[in-house]
């Protein structure tokens, strides 16, 4: 019986193990790292790059639940999107190998978790503001994004942002949503839910008038859903930063370089067109041009 | 300001509203467990442990999405309090039940043998003993419900925690905001201990 017990586990092991080596790292990120830079220059010792490199790896903040920015694969165990890419490829430039670990970081823990050393960047949609620039240093922006409005299918009065004005209004907790609403629509009620599944249920339950939400990811449920109707295009501007260590000047020179050579060379284009460019139509966007 | 005021109110009030339904519900499941029918007890036994072995989160997530699909729609604070105080229910149910069970059945039979009814030995008798000694547990369940109602935020009500979240996204002062709410909720849990021994003295 016990015996019978262990090679029903072993088999099951290895059952897992052989699953995983099925699909041997995801052919997308394979593709983008042939084509990624390694950085050749000189490092400081004692520096970020230093510290990263001697560990052997990139500590990254972020998420593990984001369609098309950073989602973790169950069936492959990768982590896919276009934030999760760009940490890969950081990690590229790094070390010359794309070995990151990924700590879950949420709206409360970004700041502490830079300032404490426990990730070397968060890379997980990270609005730059004035507020957080106090806190953090921003390389960047890598990214430009906006806010939009869906509504139920058939439903009317929402045709413009001003509209939202008095009703309810679903949003993702913790997204730039909730700002962008309240500047818009000052009286509008705001109604958060944690997941964008979530979020489209309770709009479909009738439980708020529109939903807010990242363009991109509407763009994606609309495409999968004929009861979902984007209104006009996004009202806001978000420009997504990387989160660096307060006051880490070189650090964010490096990232800023970086950033500036895989803009150039076509790379950043690239990881958008095998992200967010597979639900949102039209060519890749020039990425936005780097603050310092 | 008034967001913070919002999130505090919303929190206080789902406190007190679900533990007076939960202590509601809770007599009556202790009741179903302590009389001597074999289906009632049943009943309540069930009751107990359905409720108390699923995650709050899990009953919370359920009715708000689960209900409307069953044509069942109330305003989200009110869904949260039906399941908090639901869940909680089972909880002070064998508070209750424990409680009458620790006086010794050599009390209740006393009484009988001294002519008192059941309902005057229970009153006279029985109760009194239980009150005190459930006043403590009940307190520790209180103070368990005013923690728990940070789980609302999650589907979509305001209290103190998704109102702070709010604050930080744009202070970016997580250290900040959270021990200001953390001392919040240690007033309200200070106060439940405090009543806890004021009750206690009264029933002495």
């Amino acid at each position: 019986m016990g015996r019978l017990l262990v090679a029903a586990l072993l088999l099951f092991v290895a059952g897992c193990s052989g699953g995983e080596s099925a699909v041997p790292g995801g052919g997308k990120i394979d593709a983008l790292l042939t084509k990624a830079p390694v950085y050749a220059g000189q490092v400081t010792p004692g520096s970020a790059v230093d510290r990263i490199r001697k560990r052997g790896e990139l500590l990254i903040g972020g998420s593990q639940d984001a369609p098309l920015l950073s989602q973790l694969d169950p069936v492959s165990g990768e982590l896919t999107g276009f934030d999760a890419y760009l940490g890969k490829l950081l990690a590229q430039y790094v070390l010359g190998k794309p070995s990151t670990d990924l700590l879950t970081a949420t709206s409360e823990t970004r700041e502490p978790l830079l300032a404490n050393g426990t990730v070397d960047v968060i890379v997980q949609t990270y609005t730059i503001t004035p507020q957080r620039a106090e806190r953090v240093s921003f390389a960047g922006p890598y990214y430009r994004s906006g806010q939009s409005i869906a509504v139920p299918k058939g439903s009317t009065g929402i045709t413009k942002p001003a509209d939202l004005a008095g009703k309810t209004v679903i949003v993702g907790a913790n997204t730039p949503g909730v700002k962008a609403v309240r500047d818009v629509a000052p009286t509008a009620e705001v109604l958060e839910f944690g997941s964008d599944p979530e979020c489209l249920t309770a709009l479909k339950q009738g439980r708020g008038d529109a939903y807010v939400q990242d363009q991109a990811i509407l763009v994606a449920d609309a495409s999968k859903d004929a009861d979902l109707r984007l209104v006009g295009e996004p009202f806001t501007e978000d420009l997504y930063g990387i989160g660096i260590k307060h006051g880490d000047a070189e650090f964010t020179k490096f990232v800023n370089d970086w950033l500036r050579e895989i803009g150039k060379s076509g790379l950043w284009q690239e990881v958008w067109k095998q992200t967010i460019g597979t639900v949102v139509t039209g060519e890749a966007p020039a990425p936005p041009a780097i603050a310092s | 300001m008034s967001l913070v005021l919002e999130g505090f109110l919303n929190t206080v009030a789902l406190t007190l509203l679900s533990f007076a339904g939960a202590v509601l519900v809770g007599s009556l499941v202790a009741v179903l467990r302590i009389v001597p029918v074999p289906l009632l007890r049943a009943v309540g036994a069930v009751y107990v442990e359905v409720w108390r072995n699923i995650p709050l989160l899990a009953w919370l997530v359920l009715f708000v999405f689960g209900l409307p699909e069953v044509g069942v729609k109330m305003p989200l604070f009110w869904t949260a309090f039906t399941a908090i105080a639901l869940y909680e229910a089972a909880f002070v149910a064998e508070a209750l039940r424990s409680g009458v069970n620790s006086v010794a059945s050599g009390q209740g039979e006393a009484a009988r043998a001294l002519g008192l009814t059941v309902p005057q030995s229970l009153r006279h008798v029985v109760l009194p003993q239980a009150s005190r000694r459930v006043v403590q547990p009940l307190a520790n369940i209180a103070i368990a419900l005013t923690m728990a109602t940070a789980l609302a935020g999650v589907v979509g009500v305001v209290d103190m925690t998704r109102a702070a979240q709010r604050i930080n996204l744009e202070l970016a002062q997580p250290l900040l905001v959270f021990t200001g709410v953390g001392l919040c909720y240690l007033v309200m849990a200070a106060g439940i201990g405090y009543g806890a021994r004021v009750l206690e003295r009264r029933f002495a």
